[in-house]
């Protein structure tokens, strides 16, 4: 159905990882980690692939990618950023953080803009309690920021869009 | 015997995450001494001689867990390194990984040595990414200098780390949580008995120890338990890391023998309450900690003091609240963050975490009433107690605390329309609907 | 189970509720408890899945441990003292009820569920009788997972039963659960439906309404059914089953527990195989000649014939008979000068074995064993082959015919043959080729509708009833037809029930030596003597 496939870079790893565990199934997550990495999110077909690849059933994947909340899912922006939200980072201003980011981009929490290019959601602890607040951006931390400062990141996400690059 | 710092002295040093730094600074000579003058069994017992104690949370004799392991056994054993960091005020094992990872390597081989164990697996939370690639750079250079692999530093000794990446989930940092996980599953804990060391991951032996924990080895390894014993109260020795944060003017890591007074290390460590305002109320432990009210901090951050004083040590991530803080609030933040990760596996947990939160957000949202202060505390009784893992307990304890130790500020917002912070960002929602 | 009837297990002394017991060692405290009669409740434990432990309804007070312990995962040890009605346990139930109903929608009034829902039954034990709960309820999916099945997501109390099922049973693995803490709830990948020939078993084992057989949904109030043990014809596994049926119809068929034969499962098309019941070819009252008669003259036409059959006497049976018609079948034949018995039997299927160790037999009718145990090992053989042949030949002059195969076979080599009978009646189920061109045809018993023996494929002899109200049935038994005919042609005295014609057959059959329908157990017993023999191969050694 669909002619997703991981590269040959993807599936020496996928391989390298089967070595490293002697049971198949602990290789779910990293082998998702490698689906998100290869094909941007983790969709119905993303997940019907790694699913085949590993013969394991689909729903036992669905069951593993919905309980955790770190995946890439479907629909994402291109600039994920996830607003810490828990007590730390609420007691110094999280909320005028998400609020700010919010309105800059003119969307709710859990939204994603209309040009796919950014997605905000409120998460629990990120364990950067002491650098508060702060978000995670894709794969990177942004610690101790002010309003100045969420601005100006999403001024350089947009200008790194431009240039063509992501993540 | 003054007080050294094992964790934090290079930590200003931009290379102290290398294998050639921290070979510089004597890295390694922890672990080569135990493979060359330490019998496993010896070892074994010369950590529970430290009286070593686990610093995820729980704070169980590591040399005692190690000892559970079966000696003969025609399974292989693992280490699983629990490094999903999650308890709210918890950033500890982070800077550890991201900064010091050939320390966390180094105990590891010192563990796996002790307990006979060949393959062991650190389980990082999938946000934290940076450490990831720190301990995986870390690894590689250590499998190439023959730290780690078929012979570890020259020894008739072969070992394997692999660093397995979480993808978000608080219930991972649970010992059998983390096990099933790893396991490529959804990362529910497991039932008990079997105990981990008894039959853990793949339902095989394994010992289950937190990444501070394994980082104190070496040191352990360079002075010997009797010193190590020496540092801190005798009960619970040893250095500790203290993660503060919130309303204080510098937070961070503040590496201290276990035991510093809660004060002391609010005031003279860092820099006491922000912005000149006093202090109202501390979570000592991680947001599962029963919250100690200013009057109450005057106590030794160390295992059995915080018992005493009714809260505990848990992962010292030490959340603190000046007195503007509307404690309604904080405490529907965190219920909110139990409701967010229970794994929804034990019905009392599954469906009590939501109704605290619900509760909670009535009370701060002006439709709480008095006896929701009573129904959170036989919501908290019904959950403790009567699930597979404590996460219900650590929704109960914070609730609990707050409610009975700041009844009148929850009496003030059920009789006064809600939460005065709450009003002040969201006039409109005020006597709205039930939720956000 | 195994623990349980091993005699080589050492006992252990152990205390329930004050009173000092023994247990075979191993057992978890929920089977010991229940093995003396002290029932626990339960929603996730089910005997046949492994343990989840997650709903917590079975906690009870044990000296080891100051919190409740869950009794389906805690085993039984010398010198444990368990409670299960103390106040600690009973509180701890309470507090599991409480939860389990807070976000639940309380719809037993249109929940098909309700009357066989075991979070209505204990809530009547251990829940509030109000709510505390103030606050909006959680809305989950209510959908379709497959063909067969949806889901009320609302009512589902995350047992993770059908989970279980699926993949340690079926070995299908197409529900999961989905989401985490009271988000969570059972689901299929999107584009996997669940489709298993096991599939309809989920609906059985959920504890709770949430998951509902497209099949029965809106049909009927447990309550008013009438319910009925019986076994499955679909294949001569036998599966133990309880038909359940409201006002002469078939509402559902669900599993019996039986170890021997089906444990607790059986398959989706046997359990989904009772509309023929109701099929417009269904044959309803007697004819002759193509014209509607009374049963009694039928009955007498029949009788004639058989006093005077004007040669060869043939009769064709099929493996839907019970032993109790086979052996009336024998008492014709034997008091025929010249009578031929042969069988028929549809052709086998292929054979489903699961990793739950349950399998869907290879042979498509429930009775091929029995009746041999009666007619003789060859019946279905090298008889069954001589009655063909002496058909074909024109050589019979009347013919008797069962065709009580629920579903029209149009084995054309046999429906050529009867056809060269000289007159045929024909005791048939559905109207079609058998039927056609018989001189009398008499409407013939459905497996559900039969009263007497099958013996499954392990030589296992099993009870069968009619899940009809006597009185209700518009076509009585064919049991009860052919005892008529026989009275009539004056070869016996009189019509008994089936269990008295058992008796006459128990007494000279050697296979059903010492056997009757009142020391039948419940789960059936092996024909004594009888091994079993793999499909396909003639004559089971009886």
């Amino acid at each position: 159905m669909s002619d997703l496939k991981f590269s040959e870079k993807g599936m020496k790893k996928y391989e390298w990882l089967l070595t490293r565990y002697p049971d198949k199934q602990a290789v779910l997550l990293p082998a998702l980690r490698i689906a998100e990495a290869e094909f941007g999110e983790l969709g119905i077909p993303e997940m019907k692939y790694v699913a085949d690849l590993m013969g394991i059933s689909p729903a036992r994947v669905y069951g593993v990618v919905t309980f955790y909340t770190h995946f890439r899912r479907a629909g994402t922006g291109t600039f994920h950023i996830q607003v810490c939200s828990t007590l730390s980072c609420a007691l110094r201003g999280s909320q005028e953080l998400a609020d700010h980011i919010a309105k800059r981009l003119g969307i709710e929490m859990g939204e994603t803009t209309e040009d796919g290019m950014f997605s905000v959601s409120k998460v629990e602890c990120l364990g950067s309690c002491d650098t508060a607040p702060m978000f995670q951006l894709n794969d990177n931390y942004h610690e101790n920021l002010t309003l100045d400062d969420v601005d100006r990141i999403i001024e350089d996400c947009k200008k790194e869009s431009a240039r063509g690059g992501a993540r | 015997m003054s007080f050294r710092k094992i964790f934090t002295p290079h930590l200003g040093d931009p290379n102290c995450h290398t294998l050639e730094f921290y070979e510089k600074t004597g890295g390694y000579e922890g672990a080569r001494k135990a493979l060359r003058d330490w019998e496993p069994d010896a070892l074994i017992d010369e950590v529970k001689a430290s009286s070593l104690r686990g610093r995820g949370g729980a704070g169980f004799p590591t040399g005692v867990k190690w000892g559970f392991v079966p000696k003969q056994t025609d399974k292989l054993k693992y280490l699983a390194v629990n490094a999903d960091e999650s308890e709210p005020g918890t950033f500890k094992d982070r800077v550890l990984m991201e900064r010091m990872p050939h320390q966390l390597i180094e105990g590891i081989i010192i563990s796996c040595w002790a307990v006979g164990i060949h393959s062991a697996y650190i389980y990082i939370r999938g946000e934290y990414v940076h450490a990831y690639q720190r301990l995986v750079a870390a690894c590689a250079e250590a499998y190439d200098k023959g730290i780690l692999g078929s012979k570890v530093l020259g020894h008739d000794f072969h070992l394997d780390i692999t660093v397995h990446r979480g993808a978000g989930a608080y219930i991972c940092g649970e010992e059998t949580g983390m096990l099933t996980s790893l396991e490529g599953e959804r990362g529910q804990p497991k039932l008990k008995p079997p105990f981990p060391a008894i039959e853990g991951l793949f339902g095989c032996p394994t010992v289950v120890n937190n990444v501070e924990t394994i980082s104190n080895l070496p040191y352990i390894m360079e002075i010997g338990a009797e010193g190590y014993k020496k540092i801190g109260p005798e009960s619970s020795p040893g250095p500790k890391l203290y993660c503060v944060s919130g309303h204080v003017e510098k937070p961070g890591t503040y590496e201290l023998p276990m035991g510093v007074n809660l004060l002391e290390l609010i005031n003279d460590h860092c820099g006491g309450v922000w912005k000149g305002r006093k202090l109202k109320a501390v979570i000592p432990g991680g947001s599962s900690a029963h919250v100690l009210s200013a009057d109450e901090c005057d106590v030794a951050m160390d295992i059995e003091s915080l018992a005493a004083a009714g809260s505990m040590l848990g992962s010292a991530g030490v959340i603190v609240m000046d007195d503007q803080t509307c404690m309604v609030n904080a405490l529907l933040n965190v219920m909110k963050f139990y409701h967010h990760e229970s794994c929804g596996q034990c019905t009392p947990c599954r469906e009590g975490t939501g109704w605290l939160e619900k509760i909670v957000h009535r009370i701060a949202y002006g439709h709480g009433k008095l006896e929701d202060l009573d129904r959170i505390d036989t919501v908290c009784d019904r959950m403790v107690g009567k699930t597979i893992c404590v996460l219900a307990d650590a929704a109960a304890f914070p609730a609990w605390s707050f409610t009975q130790k700041f009844r009148d500020e929850f009496i003030h917002c059920i009789e006064h329309g809600g939460s005065p912070e709450v009003k002040r960002r969201h006039p409109d929602r005020i006597g709205g609907g039930l939720h956000v | 189970m195994s623990e349980a009837t091993n005699p080589e297990t050492p006992l252990v002394n152990w205390v329930l509720n004050g009173q000092p017991v023994q247990s075979p060692a191993g057992m978890t405290i929920f089977e010991a408890a229940k093995a003396l009669e002290t029932t626990i409740p339960n929603f996730c434990y089910h005997p046949g899945l492994t343990i989840a432990g997650n709903c917590r309804i079975c906690m009870v007070e044990s000296n080891r441990s100051k919190k409740p312990v869950i009794s389906c995962s805690e085993r039984i040890a010398e010198g444990l003292e368990i409670q299960t009605e103390s106040p600690m346990a009973i509180e701890a139930r309470n507090a599991v009820m409480e939860f389990q109903l807070i976000n639940h929608p309380l719809d037993c009034p249109v929940c098909d569920k309700a009357g066989e829902c075991d979070l209505q039954d204990y809530s009547y034990d251990h829940g509030p009788d109000r709510s505390r709960f103030d606050e909006e309820k959680n809305i989950r999916h209510t959908k379709e997972l497959g063909p067969t099945i949806d889901i009320w997501g609302n009512r589902c109390i995350v047992c993770t039963r059908c989970v279980r099922f699926c993949d340690e049973i079926s070995g299908t693995g197409e529900l999961c659960v989905v989401e985490r803490g009271d988000r969570s709830v059972v689901d299929v990948f999107p584009t996997v439906p669940i489709d298993n020939p096991l599939a309809g078993n989920v609906v059985d084992i959920c504890p709770v309404g949430a998951l509902i057989s497209n099949d029965f949904k809106f049909e009927a109030r447990i309550w008013n059914m009438r319910k009925t043990d019986s076994v499955c014809a679909g294949c001569a596994r036998g599966c133990n089953v309880e038909v359940q049926s409201l006002d002469g119809f078939v509402k559902r068929l669900v599993p019996r527990e039986n170890m021997e034969v089906n444990k607790w499962w059986m398959c989706d098309e046997g359990r989904y195989d009772y509309r023929y019941l109701l099929a417009d070819e269904r044959v309803t009252a007697c004819t002759k000649d193509g014209e509607p008669v009374e049963d009694h003259d039928a009955h007498e036409t029949l009788a004639h014939w058989l006093q005077d059959p004007g040669g060869t006497l043939g009769i064709l049976v099929d493996p839907y008979i019970t032993c109790e018609e086979a052996f009336l079948v024998e008492q014709i034949a034997s008091h025929a000068n010249n009578a031929l018995v042969g069988g028929w039997k549809p052709a086998d299927g292929t054979a489903q074995s699961f990793p739950g160790q349950f399998t869907i037999s290879g042979e498509k009718a429930p009775n091929r064993l029995g009746v041999e145990a009666v007619l003789g090992k060859l019946v279905f053989g090298s008889q069954g082959h001589a009655l063909r042949t002496a058909l074909e030949k024109g050589q019979v002059s009347t013919l008797i015919v069962f065709a009580g195969f629920p579903h029209p076979d149009p084995d054309d080599a046999w429906v050529q043959a009867i056809r060269k009978a000289k007159r045929r009646a024909v005791f048939a189920l559905q109207a079609g080729a058998w039927t056609e061109g018989a001189g009398l045809v008499i409407p013939g018993a459905s497996p559900f509708e039969k009263d007497g023996t099958y013996a499954n494929e392990d030589g296992r002899l099993q009870r069968v009833r009619s899940f009809h109200a006597p009185g209700d049935v518009e076509w009585s038994h064919d049991l009860q037809r052919l005892q008529a005919v026989l009275r009539i042609a004056g070869l016996r005295p009189r019509s008994l029930s089936s269990s008295a014609v058992f008796r006459e057959l128990a007494d000279v059959k050697k296979p059903f030596h010492g056997l009757s329908h009142s020391t039948l157990p419940a789960t059936g017993a092996p024909l004594p003597g009888f091994i079993p023999l793999p499909v396909g191969v003639e004559g089971g050694s009886v």
